[in-house]
């Protein structure tokens, strides 16, 4: 049987030029961008740790930067490291299974808003809450050793953050609302007849807990633990205000003084320690990925679930008390604390006649303030916006296409997730250095917003590769055949159903963005300081009432986002 | 013209071949439904008529207008083949109103406004849905999100509607309503139509014609009736219900209108059967009877000249309330019989079973 066909029918039907060429040139294009963005600052980062000289300057190669790691204070640093990381991701683990379970899955009351309590403190910058302990935590003036005086009329001290203990306080506050957010989810999502058939079979409602819901969310408690752990070993903050100033030292602020603390800046030898600390993160994240292989036991399908919920009796006031102190803790305490601080002349001296608000006014007139304000603003707009175009058509590209080289965009797009901020920053210190002086990009705030994507692809893509995932192809193809082109369907059917995801996206990028300062310490110049910058700075000027000032701003900015997140997700759950 | 032509059209993966080599005319106005169990490439083809999968040989033709054709790379993709498409999960899009889905089809094509709420209202009353043009499309039931797929894929009066298991969502009773109507619109609009389940009776109940498939291939094409009395091979006979296969061999062959009928003896029995072609006298064949067609008789009743005959026992029979399944132990071999519900059978009582030649259909082994 042969079939005539008009000619004309065939030329229109053959792909256009554009068609034909263009996808591969996009790729291509994409392929090296974000082969600049993250491949790149790792290459430079070999290449820094053998040169001689800092960024920029002639030297020889050598090894002297990794000869020099082997002292027994840098062994303590990464004992230290180490150490800290995985005792705070124990206790935070145990202290957001409890909060999780006490909000998903039991009867405690005003469970939506604790809810949005307990994940509050995971939106503040970590700079934010660090300033705060620091005044509330200090072993002379702060403010919980003063109430502790006054109350027991001893003159001892209850608590003294510049400790072992005060770094581990302090990344627990970031890092059990992080755990939380895993963990709820996953109370959540489970199909409530997998619990019922483990009663049905004759298992106590302990016994149901662990065998059964605890096991099935092993693989997100697993993965929660990891990242948090991995996250914990990058943390700059805690380390940086409560380990310094008593000798405490740890991979990052060992960084950080190579490069800022000393007279002659050792750039080879922190470039050096940095190499090796992402050495170190792959194999963790290596270690990740072959413990949670084939573990996903995906029980989201979707469907809206209501799961069974725990009848706690009276118990239901200590629940909620537990809930209500780790916000108070977490949240009340510090931001007290920085209100208080920034009406009085010096912190620590609360008296009527010290109430002053010459902070206030030094901050309004401050124009070093001003112009980090606008570049954070700036920054966080223009660098969300940027990261989640670019998250979104990785994502697409990874997870609903069979094109050519996708699984190298996956690879690539995946990269920052071993780098630390400190260490990405160093990588591009020496990357901009060596780009010709037509290409100035050190020095002004492109540097800063090319770090911010980098850092932010990851989650941008896992955010929106969910968001995709959720949308069944069907939905997509049935567009393609009425009538719909790739364009068409990407903008009407997947954006259009998947913008609420974007929106919070956007909003967690925001606020990266805004916490960010490992990377910024390293990128900044005067001209684009921004706020945590301008914080750290200020602290460690002697000013820690102007910070406060500065922190409440900030604080402000990040109520005001994460009001607009929980409208938007409020909405996703009515609509989808 | 045929409506839709596919010739020596095959989608393989790896050395898997999905589907092989599938050569099909559906004429204008046909309700041409594809039947198979999973897994034999049904769905693949009607995905590759959609353009949603590349056909890697042969050529997909659509309303006279050559659409793949993989020898030449031509392919076009499926929004620019103008087709309308219901989906296994109605694919329903949550964020529009029901309105809005039925009207997607005109408003990517950038149809005036005037025109697509006509048109769309149109589609919607066609569907009997015009009540619920303003919901959020999240708020119906399974049937009405049915009816609004339907609606959407009849909207742009596409040349072809292709369902993809339309009806396998539905709980039995809605199934059987819905199937009846839809079947009543595509009369009505005399629409061509390619229609794909795994549901045998669904597919003789609305279909003109019937493609039986199996591991990629396409077995037989015809009417209902043909395919399901008058089956190309054992395995298209398999395919519906639980007919019994007697092996036996031709003893005299005879022409007889467009048939043949053969003498056979076999299994304990003699009798007459019909075939489809001429057979030789000592051939050995398969005979398919139909568990409804045997019929049940009294212990030693005597069998008319020609027809096959078996004295037996019973040793199972289900009540399925309109009917009544038994098993017969015959000659050492068990028969399964379809008899009403009214008929008494004991197990353990003996039994005569007649089958009449013209209920009798031979096979090549």
């Amino acid at each position: 049987m042969t079939v005539a066909v008009p000619l004309a029918d065939r030329e229109a039907a053959y792909p256009r030029g554009l068609e034909r060429y263009g996808r591969p040139a996009g790729i291509a294009l994409l392929i090296l961008g974000l082969g600049f963005l993250t491949l790149y600052p790792m290459a430079m980062l070999l290449y820094g740790s053998l040169h001689s000289t800092p960024p920029g300057m002639a030297g020889t190669f050598n090894l002297d930067g990794y000869a020099n790691l082997a002292t027994a204070e840098n062994l303590q640093a990464l004992v230290n490291t180490v150490a800290l990381s995985l005792v705070k991701s124990v206790l935070s683990l145990a202290l957001a299974i409890l909060l999780a379970w006490i909000v998903a899955r039991t009867d405690t009351p005003a469970r939506g808003v604790l809810e949005a309590l307990i994940t509050l403190p995971f939106f503040i910058p970590p700079i934010l809450t660090a300033t705060a302990w620091a005044m509330l935590g200090n072993a002379q003036v702060g403010t919980i050793n003063l109430v502790w005086r006054w109350l027991t009329g001893s003159d001892g001290t209850l608590v003294d953050v510049f400790s072992y203990g005060g770094i581990v306080w302090h990344m627990m506050q970031y890092s059990t609302p992080f755990m939380f957010l895993f963990i709820v989810d996953a109370f959540r999502a489970m199909d409530p007849s997998l619990e019922e058939s483990s009663r049905m079979s004759g298992a106590s409602r302990w016994q149901t807990f662990w065998r059964i819901t605890f096991g099935l969310m092993l693989p997100v408690t697993t993965s929660a633990f990891l990242l948090s752990f991995i996250r914990g070993m990058e943390s700059f903050e805690s380390a940086v205000f409560f380990g310094t100033p008593v000798g405490i030292k740890v991979l990052t602020t060992q960084i950080f003084d190579l490069i800022t603390q000393r007279a002659q800046p050792d750039y080879q030898s922190a470039t050096a320690m940095g190499f090796a600390s992402l050495a170190l993160m792959f194999v963790l994240l290596l270690v990740q990925s072959r413990l949670l292989r084939g573990r996903s036991y995906t029980t989201v399908t979707g469907k809206a679930y209501a799961p069974s919920v725990t009848r706690l009796g009276a118990m239901r006031w200590v629940t909620f008390a537990i809930c209500v102190a780790f916000f108070a803790l977490t949240v009340a305490l510090p931001v007290g604390q920085l209100l208080l601080s920034s009406f009085f002349q010096f912190f620590g001296f609360y008296q009527l006649d010290m109430l002053t608000l010459e902070h206030y006014r030094n901050v309004w007139e401050n124009r070093q303030f001003w112009g980090a304000f606008g570049n954070t603003l700036l920054l966080g707009f223009v660098g969300a916006t940027a990261t989640m175009v670019l998250g979104g058509i990785v994502a697409y590209i990874t997870t609903r296409t069979t094109w050519r080289g996708r699984r190298l965009i996956d690879i690539l797009a995946w990269l920052p997730w071993m780098m630390p901020g400190m260490v990405l920053g160093i990588g591009f210190l020496w990357g901009f250095a060596i780009l010709p002086h037509a290409v100035p990009i050190y020095g002004t705030l492109w540097a800063l917003l090319l770090a911010y994507i980098a850092l932010g692809t990851p989650v941008a893509v896992r955010v929106t590769s969910g968001a995709y995932a959720q949308i069944a192809k069907d939905i997509e193809e049935c567009s393609r055949v009425h009538g719909a082109g790739w364009w068409q369907t990407l903008g009407r059917i997947l954006v259009a159903l998947a913008w609420p995801a974007f929106a919070v996206g956007w909003v967690l990028i925001f606020f990266g963005i805004m916490r960010e300062l490992s990377a910024s310490i390293l990128l900044y110049v005067p001209d684009t300081e921004v706020l945590s910058v301008v914080m750290l700075k200020m602290w460690n000027g002697g000013k820690p009432e102007d910070v406060s000032v500065i922190g409440l701003v900030m604080l402000a900015m990040v109520l005001v986002f994460r009001w607009v997140q929980l409208r938007f997700i409020k909405r996703r759950i009515s609509t989808l | 013209m045929p409506s839709v032509t596919l010739h020596g059209v095959g989608r393989h993966f790896g050395a898997l071949k999905a589907v092989d080599s599938v050569d099909l005319a559906v004429e204008h106005g046909e309700f041409l439904t594809l039947l198979g169990p999973s897994g034999c490439g049904k769905t693949t083809t009607l995905r590759m008529v959609a353009g949603l999968e590349r056909n890697d040989t042969g050529t997909i033709v659509i309303g006279g207008r050559t659409v793949s054709d993989a020898a030449a790379d031509l392919f076009v993709p499926p929004d620019r083949r103008k087709l309308g498409m219901v989906f296994q999960s109605y694919a329903i899009w949550p964020h529009m109103t029901v309105f809005d889905n039925v009207a997607y089809p005109l408003a990517v094509r950038r149809h005036p406004k005037a025109e697509i709420r006509t048109r769309v209202m149109a589609a919607l009353r066609l569907v009997e849905m015009e009540a619920y043009a303003e919901r959020p499309a999240p708020a119906l039931s399974g049937g009405q999100q049915q009816r609004v797929a339907i609606a959407r894929a009849l909207v742009f009066e596409p040349e072809v509607l292709l369902l993809d298991e339309p009806l396998s969502n539905l709980d039995a009773r809605l199934r059987a309503q819905m199937g009846e109507e839809f079947r009543a619109l595509q009369r009505r609009l005399n629409i061509t139509t390619l229609y794909v389940t795994h549901d045998q009776e669904e597919a003789m109940a609305l279909s003109d014609r019937v493609v039986v498939m199996d591991k990629g291939r396409a077995l037989q094409i015809g009417a209902p009736e043909a395919v399901y009395r008058r089956p190309a091979s054992r395995t298209v006979a398999a395919f519906f219900g639980t007919p019994n296969f007697i092996e036996a061999e031709v003893t005299a062959c005879r022409a007889e209108g467009d048939d043949y009928v053969l003498a056979i003896e076999g299994a304990g029995a003699q009798g007459d059967c019909r075939a489809g072609q001429a057979h030789r006298p000592g051939e050995r064949v398969v005979v398919m009877i139909r568990a409804e067609d045997v019929a049940l008789g009294r212990p030693n009743e005597p069998a008319r000249a020609g027809q096959l005959a078996w004295t037996g026992r019973v040793v199972d029979g289900v009540f399925r309330g309109s009917r009544r399944s038994l098993a017969v132990e015959a000659q050492g071999r068990r028969l399964n019989v379809e008899c009403p519900a009214t008929r008494a059978a004991t197990i353990g009582d003996t039994v005569t079973l007649t089958v009449d030649a013209d209920n009798a259909w031979a096979l090549r082994e």
